[in-house]
């Protein structure tokens, strides 16, 4: 009969006001651990895919905009840049591939991303590993214009398997029918290929023709020019990721265009926006903790003033002050350590959920609820806060006058 | 077994217990009696080392009580004496067979193997053998007494004090809790000392003290 079983025995006694508290703690700890979670496996994930390519070059603007549309296919394009850059760009001695993107339309609000068919077999490699963001699961690539590749998701969500044929919506945003400017229905597109599932953006992409998206888009350009003259971006690999810099600098310079490199774009995003974020989110995540650990006291100390004659009880019993402190110590420990557990559970229950609502979103794939050096730090500090917490209560329990509690009958 | 010498516990402003001589052999059985607010229970108190003497000795076992540490005194109380009070004897979250264990917890008279044993051994004899895992809210109050008697000897305790033990039970379970523990008492030759206001009980004791006049107003 341990210090430890006598304190569970105390906290299983008064069952509903230990659960309740357990779960302010757990609630708490979950906020800690889900923010942590969902802040480093996107970060993890913007960033790995960041590095998919080194440069985007589009038209002058905000690079973070560029980076979004034309690697994440998430924002607005920048505009409009020559094609001509992208046929300069990819003839460069410092270029291992480049990859025209042409933006414009969507089907069913996922977008279609005019290309080349040589992005389907364009392999990186990160941290040794080597990816393949476009590889095909079924079908072939596409080959002639109005000919699709349909990403996982999409073809999850839509249906669509290799033969069918959809119509594309003119617009980067899913509109009613009527409202819509103008549709394609006279240029249905046929799915040739479905990409296998790779927890990036290409799981929520249509890939085509680039072609595809000038013929579609006769009409949009400007007096004198042809479509064939202009495309929203192009994806550079270079043949060392060291040249980022210098090649950056170059197109910068020569063309009328913007490069950027993605990986900075997003690492800036986090440091500014994201991490303000995440700081009032964790402040609230600690804040809940601190309310917790007030209850842990509030409610020790409350069972401690009721608990006078067993604690007297217990001392006329053998036990020494230092025991009754270490076991009023423990049952503060094991509600904060059980809410801990809890709260860690809850938290992978949170995250998993909303990995499922960003992978769908936005194609981003989010691991479980790991337990890194700053999640254990977090724990570790709710852990303190909730065994400080006990404390005062412990402290009460320690001076408990024997002789006065045992006459009180 | 017990001696106390000139044992002066101030009480409050002008009141204090003082206990010019008072001894105890070992395995008597003494009754302290007198009406209520004449010391007894400070006496009490005073020879289990609950309260400190501000002059005079305690002698328990061949022990000066009053010089031993505070962890010290605790050890050896859990050791060497056993209470029954008279109500709320017992902790609430615990059955009656853990009741009586923690009893052994807190001293090391006995071995840990033993435990489970030793009270399950203790709450037959004292007719609760079918009573070992009821939680004190559930049992009568004749059988909590009963209960804290077993733990009052389950360490083998030399010391048993049973503080007004018969207080709160009606005439009828009274006399059974008390017949069983001057039995127990007697036949585990245990020293008890008995507080009680009520003469009838005390006589039924060998041993008798009359606490009247332990508690006297002083001058500041």
């Amino acid at each position: 009969m341990s210090l430890w079983f006598i304190a569970w025995s105390y906290l299983w006694n008064r069952k509903l006001i230990t659960a309740l508290t357990l779960l302010s703690v757990a609630l708490g700890v979950a906020l800690i651990g889900t923010v942590l979670t969902l802040r480093e496996e996107t970060k993890k994930r913007f960033e790995e895919e960041g590095q998919a390519f080194d440069i985007v070059v589009g038209a002058k603007g905000s690079p973070l905009q560029l980076v979004l549309s034309a690697v994440y296919f998430m924002d607005r394009p920048t505009g409009n840049i020559d094609y001509a850059i992208y046929d300069q760009l990819r003839k460069h001695e410092d270029v291992g591939g480049a990859f025209p993107v042409g933006l414009g339309d969507t089907f069913r609000g996922f977008r279609l991303v005019g290309t080349t068919a040589d992005l389907l077999s364009y392999v990186w490699t990160y941290r040794g590993e080597e990816r393949q963001p476009f590889q095909l699961a079924d079908g072939r690539a596409f080959e002639k214009p109005m000919e699709a590749v349909v990403g996982s998701f999409v073809a999850e969500q839509t249906g669509l398997s290799v033969g069918d044929e959809f119509i594309g919506t003119h617009g980067l945003i899913e509109l009613p029918k009527d409202l819509q400017i103008t549709s394609h229905e006279l240029h249905p597109y046929t799915v040739v290929g479905v990409l296998k599932p790779s927890g990036t953006p290409g799981d929520r992409a249509i890939l085509c023709s680039i072609d595809s998206v000038w013929d579609l888009h006769a009409e949009d350009v400007e007096p004198g020019m042809t479509t064939r003259d202009k495309i929203t971006a192009v994806l550079v690999d270079l043949k060392t990721p060291a040249a980022r810099f210098q090649f950056k600098e170059f197109v910068n310079t020569e063309f009328n265009a913007m490069a950027t490199v993605p990986v900075d774009e997003i690492a800036k995003l986090y440091n500014q926006f994201l991490a303000t974020a995440k700081t009032v989110l964790l402040t609230v995540g600690y804040l809940v903790v601190i309310v917790s650990a007030l209850s842990i006291m509030i409610g020790l100390y409350l069972s401690i003033l009721q608990r006078r004659r067993d604690m007297a009880i217990m001392r006329a019993l053998g036990a020494s002050a230092f025991e009754i402190f270490g076991a009023v110590i423990i049952e503060s420990f094991l509600v904060t350590i059980l809410g801990i557990v809890t709260g860690w559970l809850l938290g992978n229950v949170v995250s998993w959920v909303f990995g499922l609502y960003l992978s769908q979103k936005y194609g981003m794939s989010i691991g479980g609820l790991g337990l890194s050096v700053e999640h254990t730090y977090a724990y570790a500090v709710v852990a303190l806060v909730g065994l400080l917490a006990g404390v005062l209560p412990a402290w009460q329990a320690y001076r408990t006058d024997v002789a006065r509690n045992l006459a009180e009958a | 077994m017990v001696v106390m010498q000139e044992c002066r516990r101030r009480l409050g402003p002008g009141v204090e217990f003082l206990c010019e001589s008072f001894r105890v052999l070992e395995g008597s059985q003494t009754a302290l009696w007198g009406p209520s607010g004449c010391g007894k229970s400070t006496m009490l108190n005073l020879i289990a080392g609950l309260l400190r003497p501000e002059t005079g000795t305690i002698r328990v076992d061949g022990v000066e009580i009053q010089q031993l540490s505070e962890v010290r005194l605790d050890r050896f109380r859990g050791e060497r004496f056993g209470f029954v009070f008279q109500t709320f004897n017992l902790l609430a979250p615990f059955t009656a067979i853990q009741n009586v264990m923690l009893g052994m917890r807190f001293s090391d008279t006995c071995p840990e193997s033993e435990w489970k044993t030793r009270a399950t051994e203790l709450l037959k004899r004292v007719g609760l053998g079918h009573r070992l895992h009821s939680k004190p809210a559930t049992m009568s109050v004749g059988e909590r007494q009963r209960v804290a008697i077993a733990r009052a000897l389950a360490n083998h305790q030399k010391i048993v004090i049973a503080d007004e033990p018969t207080g709160n039970l009606d005439p009828k379970t009274a006399r059974g809790v008390m017949d069983l523990l001057l039995e127990m008492c007697g036949e585990q030759k245990v020293t008890m000392l008995l507080v009680t206001h009520d003469l009838a009980i005390a006589e039924r004791l060998p041993e008798r003290f009359d606490c009247s006049g332990l508690v006297r107003e002083v001058t500041p």
